[in-house]
């Protein structure tokens, strides 16, 4: 809806996802060392999903597989150790030189990590999900004969019907 | 050759489950396999001094073991749970038609039951033998509710199963109590013991065995379990499960003689329910229910002979238990058989079957007169034992107990007598021609068991050479007992022939008179009832506390916090509290206390939430006055999203909050008052209370050297308390699993049950927890 009235809020949105996508990366690996980690850099991604969502630049969709491929990340990270005799949830740390971005040092922290984002990103579609926010950006592209009515929370159903 | 055996059964198992739909009734020809492996195995152990074992440490801390022990009773039990398991799957492939439905779930089903029982009678520990009775008691639910589109049929199974699930609760603290007296877990290592908690083990392991054997009060639950298919009926309620509580009663009673309670309380249990039993048998008209009957009295002989403790008794116990065995099997099927060809099983209707039947006749007259104790079948031999340990009582025993035996003994016969003249003899016989032919699979099974009541009397040195190692690994003084083809003239024998003689009589001349039908089923229905009740109960809780009403759930929710706080009144050191560190803070605090008041004055919602965002990202301002980069990120990145999801969310309400009552206000600015004083009281009370150093610098050190970071926080979370992340993580995977499941069924219901007809409801195995969810949904 707000795409609609405002090119400009949908042109920044656009502009921003990027920036975004790189800032988030950039919080997950530094979480080692600095601020940042996992359920930032997830929670960084939920936001420019919601953004785009609002703007009406994007659906919400396949939450579950996002879900299920950040639970099976971190739960192989957390069971792989017991193979090594490693108590559960031990974690390897790995330092390599890199060509451009000098010693990196990691882990399967990391992994674990990854699977943490997977599972935020996934926990916000689902909201949005729950919220229709799907129907709320479908609603605004095709005339609906429901647009400007004022609905109360109770009665949020009609619209399953006319859908 | 045990983990083999066990992971053969296990393999079919699962491959039966997924390619069963596939074979149809050919899937019990699978099923077979594993059993007859098994059985043949076994069979080569019988009677043999070696024992076999095989186990491992399950948890390593609680002495929690898996153990299996293969000495002479396990062979012995194992060879008639897997053979005879061999021969229903063959019998049931005869007893369904060509196009019976899920046959593969049915032969999956039987499998996993077999497997269940093999690792019970294997079982060494008695945790093992604990997981294997439970087991046991999940697949026999499985197997009663088998048609569970019938509504009889799944009552049946949930009623099965909530008495030997009750009985799995009690033998499970009854084994937490014996290991803590008996210092073991080994039933191999089994000493007698005394005491309280002695006594109270037994008392548990006796009510658990009880429930499983089908004792009174608690046998009422297998007579509804004939609602089951009849292979079922001959495999579980004759053969195997029924007998679960007789096993453990035979190996763990030499914990127990010793204990005041044990003798009386099983013999109360053994009489009351052989007594009630044979009566039951001669009451009904159904011939399934009068087997039933008959089994749950025949379990009271068992549990009676191996209360009295005796080695005699234990001997005739376990005699019987496997000529039981064999001839209940026998009857059931002989019961399906009729069932199937004649169409009904009611002895009113049936008449002069053996005509239209010779080789059913045949097979019943054999294993009828086995389980009367007629020679020369092998039930004679055992049911000698019996009455020979019961005239070797003296006193108030002999009287009481034997007198009972002896009694049971001669119903037993009478109500053998009257189903064998109700389905066979009497009347005029039915008509070729009403009687479906005859199916090879079915009487095949029948005439091996037959042929085996009678082998077992031809070979009874063998039988004898079989069962006595058997006995004598829970009662070494048996060693001297045989069964004896021909006693002489002893006062058993000349006993024996009175009991048959009176027996016969009553049989003969019930079977005259014309009862219409059975007696109703009250026990069973008391046993619905209550557990209809108690659902009855829950759905009226629920309804109360889960009312739909969010500021109600808020207002507990306060509540129970403010509760919680009073405590923390007490710690509070008005000495540790100042105002602030840094005139900053208090500039902040003056911002979300400004914006919190204002979101509660605000009428539209749009700015409500924004001011909530105010809030949340004026604390994030006190994050970086205290120095928590960490904590300042997270609590940005969490207001921003939650600030734009209102938006979205938003977007489905009226723009302007609908006005409250002057009362509804009031109340409203309590609650919330009630709850920041709260949380303000908790945080000064913990706040004046630290106990000990803060772990910071120790934590700080390990980030380092053990999680290789330089992030403490995030070392704790990734590394030193990953687990905890871990547990967070999955909370919420399962929080936006619950929001999907909402939504999706939301979506999903709604349009149906206004546009389209109502569709035919499919066969719902649980209704009732649909119609939970569905509440909880709305």
């Amino acid at each position: 809806m707000i795409a609609r009235t405002s090119p400009i809020v949908s042109l920044a949105v656009r502009a921003v996802t990027p920036i975004a996508l790189v800032v988030a990366a950039y919080v997950l690996f530094a979480g080692h060392n600095q601020p940042g980690g996992g359920f930032a850099a997830g929670l960084m991604l939920g936001a420019v999903i919601v953004l785009r969502t609002v703007a009406g630049i994007q659906q919400p969709r396949s939450a579950t597989v996002w879900l299920s491929v950040g639970g099976v990340i971190a739960g192989l990270v957390a069971i792989a150790p017991l193979l090594w005799g490693e108590p559960l949830l031990d974690q390897v740390v790995v330092t390599w030189d890199v060509p451009v971005l000098g010693t990196v040092k990691t882990g399967s922290a990391l992994l674990f990590d990854l699977g943490v984002v997977a599972i935020v990103v996934g926990l916000v579609l689902a909201v949005l999900d729950g919220l229709d926010a799907t129907s709320l950006v479908d609603r605004d592209r095709t005339p609906a004969p429901a647009s400007g009515r004022s609905g109360d929370a109770a009665t949020p159903d009609d619209r399953g019907a006319s859908a | 050759m045990i983990w083999f055996l066990l992971a053969l059964h296990v393999v079919v198992v699962v491959a039966l489950s997924f390619v069963g739909r596939h074979l149809g009734r050919r899937s019990l020809w699978l099923a077979a396999v594993p059993m007859a492996a098994t059985a043949a195995w076994s069979a080569t152990r019988l009677g043999s001094a070696e024992v076999v074992t095989a186990g491992f440490e399950w948890v390593p801390g609680l002495d929690v073991t898996i153990e299996f022990r293969v000495n002479a009773m396990g062979a012995l039990l194992s060879t008639l749970v897997s053979g005879i398991g061999a021969l229903v799957c063959v019998y049931a492939v005869g007893y369904f038609s060509a196009g019976a439905a899920s046959m593969g779930r049915f032969a999956a089903t039987l499998l996993a039951f077999s497997t269940a029982m093999v690792g019970l009678v294997w079982a060494d520990s008695v945790w093992t033998l604990f997981i294997f009775w439970e087991l046991t008691s999940i697949t026999s639910f499985l197997l009663v509710g088998f048609k569970h589109a019938d509504p009889v049929a799944r009552t049946a199974a949930r009623r099965a199963l909530v008495i030997t699930a009750a009985g799995g609760l009690s033998l499970l603290a009854g084994f937490v109590l014996f290991v803590d007296a008996a210092g073991t877990t080994r039933l191999s290592e089994i000493t007698p013991i005394t005491g309280s908690t002695a006594t109270a083990a037994a008392i548990l392991i006796l009510v658990a065995a009880a429930t499983k054997s089908a004792q009174f009060p608690f046998h009422v639950w297998l007579p509804g379990a004939m609602a089951a298919p009849t292979p079922v009926s001959a495999y579980l309620h004759s053969a195997t499960m029924v007998k679960a509580g007789v096993i453990l009663v035979a190996v763990i009673a030499p914990a127990f003689q010793d204990t005041e309670v044990w003798k009386p309380l099983g013999l109360s249990f053994g009489l009351a329910t052989m007594l009630w039993g044979a009566i039951g048998a001669l009451r009904h008209v159904d011939a399934k229910l009068i087997l039933a009957w008959g089994t749950v009295s025949q379990l009271g002989l068992l549990i009676t002979l191996l209360a009295l403790g005796t080695p005699k008794a234990t001997f005739a116990a376990i005699s019987i238990l496997v000529a039981h065995a064999v001839f209940k099997a026998a009857l059931f099927m002989v019961v399906g058989e009729v069932d199937v060809r004649a169409g009904t099983r009611n002895i009113n209707e049936l008449s002069g079957l053996r005509r239209a039947m010779p080789i059913t006749f045949v097979v019943a007259v054999i294993s009828g007169a086995s389980m009367a104790g007629i020679p020369p079948l092998l039930g004679f031999p055992t049911k000698e034992a019996a009455i020979e340990a019961a005239l070797g009582l003296s006193g108030a025993e002999f009287w009481i107990v034997g007198g009972l035996i002896i009694g049971g003994s001669v119903l037993t016969v009478a109500y053998t007598t009257r189903l064998l003249i109700g389905m066979f003899a009497s009347g005029e016989p039915m008509p070729e021609r009403e009687v479906a032919p005859r199916r090879p699979a079915m009487s095949a099974p029948e005439a091996v068991l037959a042929a085996a009541s009678v082998l077992g009397f031809v070979a009874l040195g063998w039988v004898t050479g079989v069962v006595r190692p058997a006995v004598v690994t829970v009662a070494p003084k048996a060693e001297v007992y045989s069964l004896l083809r021909w006693p002489g003239l002893t006062d058993a024998f000349i006993t024996s022939l009175v009991i048959v003689a009176f027996g016969l009589l009553i049989g003969a001349l019930l079977a005259r008179r014309h009862v219409v039908s059975g007696p109703t089923a009250r026990g069973a229905a008391n046993v619905d009832w209550t557990i209809d009740g108690v659902g009855r109960l829950a759905r009226q809780v629920a309804a109360r506390v889960q009312h739909g009403s969010l500021p109600l759930y808020l207002a507990t929710t306060v509540l129970v916090v403010c509760v919680a706080s009073v405590p923390f009144v007490g710690e509070i050191d008005t000495d540790t509290l100042y105002w602030w560190d840094n005139w900053a803070e208090a500039v902040l605090v003056v911002m979300i206390v400004t914006a919190a008041i204002s979101a509660t004055k605000v009428s539209s919602r749009l700015g409500a939430a924004l001011v909530l965002g105010a809030v949340g990202f004026s604390v994030a301002g006190l994050f970086v006055a205290y120095g928590a980069p960490d904590l300042v990120l997270t609590q940005l990145l969490v207001e921003t999203v939650i600030v734009v999801g209102f938006v979205v969310g938003l977007g489905r309400l009226a723009t302007k909050f609908p006005t409250p009552t002057r009362l509804w206000l009031a109340g409203r600015l309590v609650i919330a008052g009630a709850m920041g004083t709260a949380v303000a009281v908790a945080l000064a009370g913990s706040a004046g209370n630290t106990v000990g150093d803060a772990p910071i610098r120790e934590l700080a050190e390990t980030a380092q050297t053990d999680g290789g970071g330089k992030n403490v926080v995030n070392v704790i979370l990734t590394d030193t308390r990953a687990l905890d992340t871990f547990g967070e993580v999955i909370v919420l995977m399962v929080v936006a699993v619950g929001i999907l499941n909402l939504s999706t069924r939301r979506g999903r219901t709604r349009p149906t049950a206004v546009a389209a007809p109502p569709a035919p409801a499919p066969p719902d195995p649980a209704p009732a927890l649909v119609e939970a969810v569905d509440e909880v949904a709305r």
